[in-house]
């Protein structure tokens, strides 16, 4: 797959700096936001809001595979997004722990937001100067990568848990064995919208809306697990979410798919200059 | 050893038979994995298709994918709301062919339309008859691999420690892991190419030369389900289902714990006992069908 390549400039609309504003924000946003709600009312109600969060550091993920991935890594895609969510796992389970520690859980996503960077940092200077790669972009990609599988595992923890405590959260998404689904599911959210659209023509708004269409599906598997942490009505609250948030991007995404191919046709036969 | 565990054991391996055979045959249908390599070359090298591009991440980690969701929400229905197993993994699997429906899709009509420049239409009766068939596949998947987690947890004793949704996962990653590495070579190397020399493997000039057209007419990703389902789906389902039961009838026969060194020198014996069958696999299609074509002796280092 490497040969499909992406154009190796990467041409983009958005600029990589303010997606990575939007997505460390808009997710940290979600993630306080709804921790506070549910402590100031007492309920787990709010825990959607960390959910749909997350897909701000999704979208900040999916960027920074796209600009690593354009230097003709094809078959390397699923591994950097694997990468992404594992750095985050270590980094998101490190920065709760610490902040349990100091009694301080709100501090968690800080303490792993900045570790996450840090690590992901180093393991791109690994992969340029040890390894070899030499893509200019790696280290700041793999400092996004980190940052954004931080943000997503952490967001969509609350989301399944309803609170940012280290221990409900070892009890709730560890125990259950929930990480799995926010680890893959957070993972294909990262690294499939650059690989479902890999090839000459990838745009970059068509990249991202795919990101945010998986996020949704992600949500709706995060809204299942509520259904055991949080009760029917709750889970089915976020599943609803994700299936809104799912069909509007992918409508989106079908009508850029549109825009963008040679022809979209019901059925026929191969083009006339390839027959 | 009881004869109950057997049974489990033997039911394991069965089930993994058939989660292996149609996770591979699935992957067919969509072109996913190695010879996925090659259908997107096939635009590029000026042959439009109507070949299915599903490409979602490479097989282990997709079916990863689908058997993990498949098992949360069969933990979810078993522990919440006390369904009976078997329809908690069939309300799980249902859940994983959306999934994958979702995925398929957008993989699809992603990768064609970043085609456009090699004029790669995107055909949605395609869409509509092949993804049913994917998802299909995916539900027989993540049914079967889910029924093994739930027999590993709550029937086959000693329980195993680890909650259904991790099980499912790392099952899930080996079987795409294993229909990646037995069953896509069918598919890439006989169905996509179908004329070479023995042994030949593929020359760099024919990549994206893939076979297009059918008996009659074109050729869909239909008709590799029906090549496919021949050989390389049923070798795949038997890789994995030797895997999951050799393994686990060594410490159904053997007591993991008093009887731990039996239960080793079994596995080290099943895998010398391959190793030899690889070998003489090998030296007997040599024998049959070679020399290698191409083959002029040994070049010295």
């Amino acid at each position: 797959m490497t040969v499909g390549g992406g154009a190796t400039s990467a041409p983009a609309k958005f600029e990589p700096q303010k997606l990575r504003i939007y997505g460390i924000v808009g997710s940290l946003v979600g993630i306080y936001l709804a921790v506070v709600l549910n402590q100031a009312t007492g309920t787990t109600v709010f825990s959607f809001i960390a959910a749909i969060g997350a897909l701000f550091g999704v979208v900040m993920g999916a960027n920074a595979v796209r600009r690593v991935c354009s230097y003709g890594i094809g078959t390397g895609v699923p591994s950097i997004g694997m990468l992404a969510l594992g750095m985050g796992i270590v980094a998101a389970l490190f920065g709760l722990n610490l902040g349990a520690q100091f009694g301080m859980d709100w501090l968690g996503p800080i303490i792993a937001l900045i570790y996450s960077l840090i690590f992901g940092y180093v393991v791109g200077l690994i992969a340029n100067r040890v390894m070899g790669f030499n893509i200019p972009v790696m280290e700041e990609g793999l400092t996004d990568l980190s940052g954004a599988g931080t943000l997503a595992i952490i967001a969509w923890s609350v989301a399944i848990s309803g609170s940012l405590s280290y221990s409900s959260i070892v009890a709730d998404v560890l125990n259950t064995g929930f990480i799995a689904i926010i680890f893959i599911c957070g993972g294909l959210a990262i690294l499939h919208p650059f690989n479902a659209n890999l090839g000459p023509d990838e745009k970059q708004d068509r990249t991202l809306v795919n990101g945010v269409m998986v996020g949704g599906v992600a949500i709706v598997a995060t809204g299942v697990c509520a259904l055991l942490t949080q009760g029917m009505i709750l889970g089915l609250l976020q599943i609803v979410v994700g299936f809104v948030i799912w069909y509007y991007f992918f409508v989106w995404y079908f009508r850029l798919a549109k825009r963008d191919a040679a022809a979209v046709v019901g059925t026929g036969l191969l083009p006339p200059s390839a027959l | 050893m009881d004869a109950f565990n057997m049974g489990l054991v033997a039911a394991m391996g069965a089930l993994a038979t058939v989660a292996g055979a149609s996770e591979d045959i699935d992957s067919d249908i969509g072109s996913q994995s190695n010879p996925n390599s090659q259908v997107q070359l096939a635009a590029q090298v000026g042959n439009p298709h109507r070949i299915y591009n599903k490409a979602i991440a490479g097989e282990p980690p997709s079916n990863a994918l689908w058997c993990t969701t498949a098992a949360i929400m069969a933990y979810v229905m078993i522990t919440a709301y006390g369904m009976p197993l078997i329809f908690a993994a069939a309300a799980g699997a249902a859940l994983a062919a959306l999934f994958d429906g979702v995925f398929s899709v957008s993989a699809y009509i992603g990768r064609s339309a970043s085609q456009a420049r090699f004029n790669q239409w995107i055909y949605l009766d395609i869409l509509r008859y092949t993804t049913p068939s994917i998802m299909a596949h995916v539900w027989i998947t993540s049914f079967c691999i889910v029924t093994v987690s739930i027999i590993q947890v709550y029937l086959l004793t000693p329980h195993h420690p680890f909650p259904i949704p991790i099980i499912a996962l790392i099952w899930g990653l080996t079987v795409g892991a294993i229909g990646s590495s037995v069953g896509d070579i069918h598919y890439g190397g006989e169905r996509e190419f179908q004329w070479r020399l023995f042994g030949q493997g593929l020359n760099t000039m024919l990549s994206g030369q893939i076979v297009r057209k059918a008996e009659a007419g074109l050729r869909n990703s239909i008709d590799n389900a029906w090549f496919c389902a021949k050989f390389g789906g049923p070798a795949t389902g038997m890789g994995f289902g030797l895997t999951v039961f050799l393994d686990n009838w060594r410490t159904a026969v053997f007591d993991p714990v008093t009887q731990s060194f039996a239960a080793i020198a079994t596995g080290i014996f099943f895998v010398i006992v391959m190793i030899l069958y690889n070998f003489y696999c090998e030296l007997s299609a040599r024998r049959k069908y070679g020399p290698y074509p191409g083959y002029k002796g040994d070049v010295a280092a």
